[in-house]
């Protein structure tokens, strides 16, 4: 196995996680990330296991919730956290694409 | 210290009689946290509100076994108007809107947040190291890690401050800390404790568990936090039981099992002993203790890795800088606000596994690895299934080592898995497991045993572990001044 | 141009008329106050989970049944991840692996023909929050944030504009008969997207497609398609290149607007959501679901012209649903159905229009409503009668016989009385007999005037003019 990945495949990873690397950080996610997937590798190894695929709650069904609507926020409790806000809306910079 | 070394029964006879008042298990637990304040068990500390509200429970009535004792709270369990940092960067100045569940809960009951503890950033690690605010010191050896990540929990509860600590375990993180602390730590089955309102890492292994300084009182606290809620679609409808209910009946005829991997070359020589000697003492008592194979156990870790970091990638992506937590100062652009937000807010172990989580999950992958894993999960739970057909419950040790150096390195990513090798087969079959500590290493290192019940058999776990406690009669107060 | 054969697919998304979002129970509202119709679930706040609302799933087996889709009997959601400031979690929670219906269609006709239009598959998903753009920054709504949609996606089995505009109100008049959606595009609660390519025979593999997005009209869709089938035609004639691109159509400019050219796919990381366990249907609960949907308006278009209502008038009604319900009302009883629908269209839909009422805001029961057809029918009411006594037929609660009677326009139905009056009036108006016998149309004119004013206008004039005429030739 390789003993590091490429910048571009840690720079590719970084981009799905929203994640700024430094040029000086990149040789240590290089080697440190790779460490990891190898490690996950491992599962390829694993054989004899029944091809049914269970999600978090096992044995749990959901149970569904009526239609009844209950407490909201106040608009100054959701703005009161929020880092930039203009009136009642959250903000961000602008964001050219689409419109929804 | 007068009270908090005390049994839960004893104090609340006292309280009952008007003997002492809540205020005074507040008082001193606060001066015991500020004698204590080198273990840096604690991010926030309520103390201004555990004394309003010790003074306002003078005038009510002591209705239940709980009422009035300090506990603390680890700081991934959202408390409103309190802050919780999950120990992260992201969250330094967050105060939550909303009470976990579980908060709701230790209210109702009339216990006092004494604060919140110290933990891995976004309960990511095993020594605590991960913090952002400095690693808390066990205290036992302040030169030695707490273990993690509820390693604050574990941390005040063994240094007696408070009687009860609320932590969380994802692969681990209440049964190693408590382990290497020397307390009692349980991690209930998945579905039994409400998860809404404790700060996401891996959903489907996540599940907040009581840690305590004995067997008895974790079980009042597990009484008090269990229950279905209809806010969290993957609690489970148990009908309410008290789970002191099996404790001090005796173990004679029960069959445990002890997986041979447990005690394989990866445990230390010591541990194993203990472990060997502990196992001889239920036989004479009349257990039945088989070593056994178990399937899959050695792939946990890494299935583990692959479920958890795939899912955390997605839990963490809340973190954007736009709704709450830190958030880059006059960003350029949407893209500079997620980019430098992220890079500031997080440590470097969650953004390492919160990378590799991406990619674990990106174009193809996830077909590799997530839905495999969650196939051979299923599997290894069908063979837990099995072997409690035959067994009432699994026993090994905790922890391979004893608690190790603060200064040991950090820069292996894959330690903080490797630590949790033992307990992590549980949270991938959503059993319960739970620590009790079982004697100490020849540096005086607190050495723990792991319990493994079946789902929903939390009493039966409690039943040995008491059993355990009353044979060892362990002193499990760390000696001497714990001062630096 | 026939040269080429366009393909398109549309993917459509219907926000669901719920009282609460999908995974909160905050209300699900649409035109107030900016950020007051949120909680800490909606804005994804750490520690939050989600619940599920029972009617989504109700709404969306209805969907799927009047969609002709199977129903998925068990399925779970799943999370799909992308960072984007309008999705609270940066996941949005959706149906990729195990959509709630599959395998469905639509019938529209065109030409005069019928035409299955295929569904794919249709999912439950949560509505992202509201972004309104400024100069320099974005500014972030969260009440829609959570709201149920669903998403009905097509196989690329539609070949022009004109289909695909057919589809939609097909689709819209389903999803708002069956109290599914409001679906309205302009508050958008609507909202489609065409992906449209062409290629030379039906062997070919699919050309490269272009998204049109968020399109604001049913009938800009056909003219967006049509647009772009044409550019694409232009693009190939000339020997250039279909990129993969996203576009908008810009009502104001008439055309179709770059938005992106894509250039690899998206990575949306979709795992199957931990947060929420297996959703289980049985039987039970399909059943009782499906018991609630109302007649559909092809089934009522149908029965209408079965009863003797035009073709027209059939479509009119559908296109009312709240007279269409009331004519529903109506189906077992043996009026004229013909004479009814005329009335339930012509003077009653305009009163209901300048008065911007319901029929259920009038006093018109629908035994008082019988009662006035049969009067219509009858020839006790004329048009003009009818006319005259509306207001009060609709605004009071006396039987139709009694407002008759009040306003005394009691036609004259009576053969012999009628027929009395008549020859009175010949016998002394000879010279106008004599000029209707010399082919002068004008006295039968002047005979009905005569009649009318004798009777005070009380005589049935079809009655008066057969009696006139019969008299007149003996």
């Amino acid at each position: 196995m390789e003993d590091k990945l490429t910048k571009e495949e840690v720079l590719h990873v970084a981009q799905l996680a929203r994640i700024n690397i430094d040029e000086d950080e990149l040789e240590t996610y290089q080697i440190e990330l790779k460490k990891l997937l190898n490690e996950v590798e491992k599962i390829s190894a694993v054989k004899g296991y029944d091809d049914e695929k269970l999600i978090a709650s096992w044995d749990r069904k959901t149970e569904l919730r009526e239609d009844i609507a209950g407490e909201m926020l106040d608009p100054k409790e959701v703005i009161n956290n929020a880092p930039r806000h203009s009136g009642n809306y959250i903000e961000v910079p602008v964001v050219i694409g689409d419109e929804s | 210290m007068k009270y908090l070394n005390k049994p839960i029964l004893e104090i609340n006879k006292l309280l009952k009689e008007k003997v002492i008042k809540p205020l005074d298990l507040v008082e001193e637990a606060f001066a015991n946290i500020e004698k204590n304040k080198a273990l840096n068990a604690y991010i926030t500390l309520n103390k201004e509100e555990a004394i309003k509200t010790a003074k306002e429970l003078e005038n009510k009535e002591v209705d239940n076994i709980l009422f009035g004792l300090p506990i603390a709270i680890k700081d991934n369990i959202i408390t409103k108007d309190l802050r919780t940092t999950c120990a992260s960067h992201m969250l330094e100045n967050f105060l939550p809107i909303y009470d976990a569940t579980v908060v709701k809960k230790i209210k109702a009951k009339n216990m006092i947040i004494i604060g919140k503890t110290n933990m891995d950033e976004f309960a990511m690690g095993s020594s605590s190291r991960t913090s952002y605010f400095g690693a808390p010191k066990n205290p036992w050896n302040t030169n030695k890690i707490s273990g993690g990540s509820s390693g604050g929990s574990a941390v005040t509860v063994a240094a007696r401050d408070v009687f009860l600590a609320l932590g969380s375990d994802t692969g681990g993180s209440i049964r190693q800390p408590a382990s290497y602390c020397g307390i009692v730590g349980m991690k209930p089955t998945y579905g039994r404790v409400s998860r809404y309102g404790l700060v996401a890492f891996a959903s489907s292994f996540d599940q907040i568990g009581p840690l305590t300084k004995n067997v008895y009182e974790n079980a009042l606290l597990l009484n008090a936090i269990v229950g279905k809620d209809d806010n969290d679609l993957t609690s489970a409808d148990k009908e309410s039981e008290d789970f002191t209910r099996l404790i001090g009946k005796d173990i004679k005829g029960m069959k445990f099992a002890l997986p041979n991997y447990f005690m394989s070359d990866i445990v230390s020589q010591e541990i194993k002993e203990k472990i060997i000697s502990v196992s001889k003492i239920l036989e004479k008592l009349g257990a039945k203790v088989d070593y056994v194979d178990v399937k899959y156990l050695e792939n946990a870790v890494t299935l583990y890795q692959i479920i958890a970091m795939g899912e955390a990638s997605s839990n963490l992506a809340r973190y954007d800088g736009i709704r709450f937590g830190y958030s880059l100062p006059n960003p350029t652009s949407i893209d500079n606000l997620y980019y430098e937000t992220r890079k500031t807010g997080f440590g470097k172990e969650v953004k390492r596994r919160i990378m590799v989580g991406s990619y674990l999950l990106s174009g193809e992958n996830a077909k590799i690895y997530y839905n495999k894993a969650l196939s051979i999960r299923d599997d290894m739970q069908k063979e837990f299934t099995n072997l409690f057909q035959k067994y009432d419950l699994v026993i090994g040790p905790t922890t391979t080592t004893t608690a190790y150096d603060l200064t040991d390195p950090m820069d292996d990513p894959l330690k903080s898995f490797l630590d949790d090798v033992l307990v992590i087969p549980v949270n991938m079959a959503g059993l319960p497991g739970m620590n009790v500590p079982i004697g100490f290493s020849k540096d005086n290192m607190p050495i723990g045993m792991h319990i493994i019940g079946n789902k929903f058999e939390e009493a039966k776990m409690y039943q040995l572990a008491s059993c355990i406690e009353k044979e060892l009669n362990l002193a499990l107060t760390p000696g001497g001044e714990i001062n630096e | 141009m026939n040269k080429y054969i366009p393909t398109i697919g549309i993917e459509v998304h219907v926000e669901l008329k719920t009282a609460t979002k999908i995974f909160s129970n905050s209300i699900n509202g649409y035109g107030q106050m900016a950020n007051s119709l949120t909680n800490v679930v909606d804005l994804g706040y750490p520690g939050t989970l989600p619940t599920l609302n029972k009617e989504v799933i109700n709404l969306a087996i209805k969907a799927a049944t009047v969609l002709n889709c199977k129903i998925r009997k068990e399925m779970h959601f799943d999370r799909k991840n992308y960072f984007y400031p309008d999705i609270p979690k940066n996941y949005q929670i959706t149906q990729n692996e195990t959509p709630i219906g599959y395998d469905g269609y639509v019938e529209i006709t065109i030409n005069g023909e019928k035409k299955k239009i295929e569904i794919e598959e249709m999912h439950i998903e949560e509505d992202t929050c509201k972004s309104t753009h400024r100069s320099s920054k974005t500014l972030l709504d969260f009440n829609r944030a959570g709201v149920p949609l669903i998403e009905i996606v097509t196989k690329p089995c539609i070949s022009s504009g004109e289909e695909a505009k057919l589809y939609l109100e097909k689709l819209r008049e389903l999803l708002y008969y069956c109290d599914i959606s409001d679906c309205k595009i302009e508050e958008g609660s609507m909202r489609a997207d065409a992906n449209v390519s062409i290629r030379k025979n039906e062997q070919d593999p699919l050309g490269t497609k272009c998204e049109i997005k968020n399109i604001g009209s049913i009938s800009n869709v056909a003219i967006s398609i049509d647009k772009e089938i044409k550019n694409q035609i232009e693009l190939i004639e000339n020997n250039k290149q279909i990129k993969q691109q996203t576009k908008r159509y810009d009502d104001k400019l008439g055309k179709n607007i770059l938005m992106r050219t894509k250039e690899t796919g998206n990575d949306y990381r979709y795992f199957p959501e931990p947060d929420i366990p297996y959703v289980i249907l049985t039987e039970d609960m399909i059943a009782s679901v499906v018991k609630t949907i109302p007649m559909l308006p092809d089934e009522r278009r149908k029965v209408y012209q079965a009863k003797g209502v035009s073709e027209l008038n059939a479509n009119k009604l559908v296109q009312n649903r709240s007279l269409s319900d009331y004519f529903n009302k109506l189906l077992d009883t043996n009026i004229n159905f013909k004479i009814a629908s005329n009335i339930l269209l012509g003077d009653i839909q305009a009163y209901l229009n300048k008065n911007e009422k319901q029929i259920s805001d009038t006093t018109l029961t629908v035994t008082r409503f019988e009662e006035l057809v049969k009067n219509v029918e009858d020839k006790t009411l004329t048009s003009k009668n009818l006319k005259d006594i509306l207001v009060t037929v609709l605004e009071e609660e006396s039987s139709i016989s009694t407002i008759i009677k009040k306003s005394g326009i009691e036609n004259i139905q009576d053969d012999q009385a009628l027929r009395t009056i008549i020859n009175s009036i010949i016998s002394s108006n000879q010279e106008t007999v004599n000029d209707y016998k010399n082919g002068h149309d004008r006295a039968i004119k002047f005979f009905m005037g005569q009649i009318m004013k004798e009777t005070k206008g009380s005589a049935n004039p079809k009655l008066a003019m057969d009696i006139l005429l019969e008299e007149l030739k003996k």
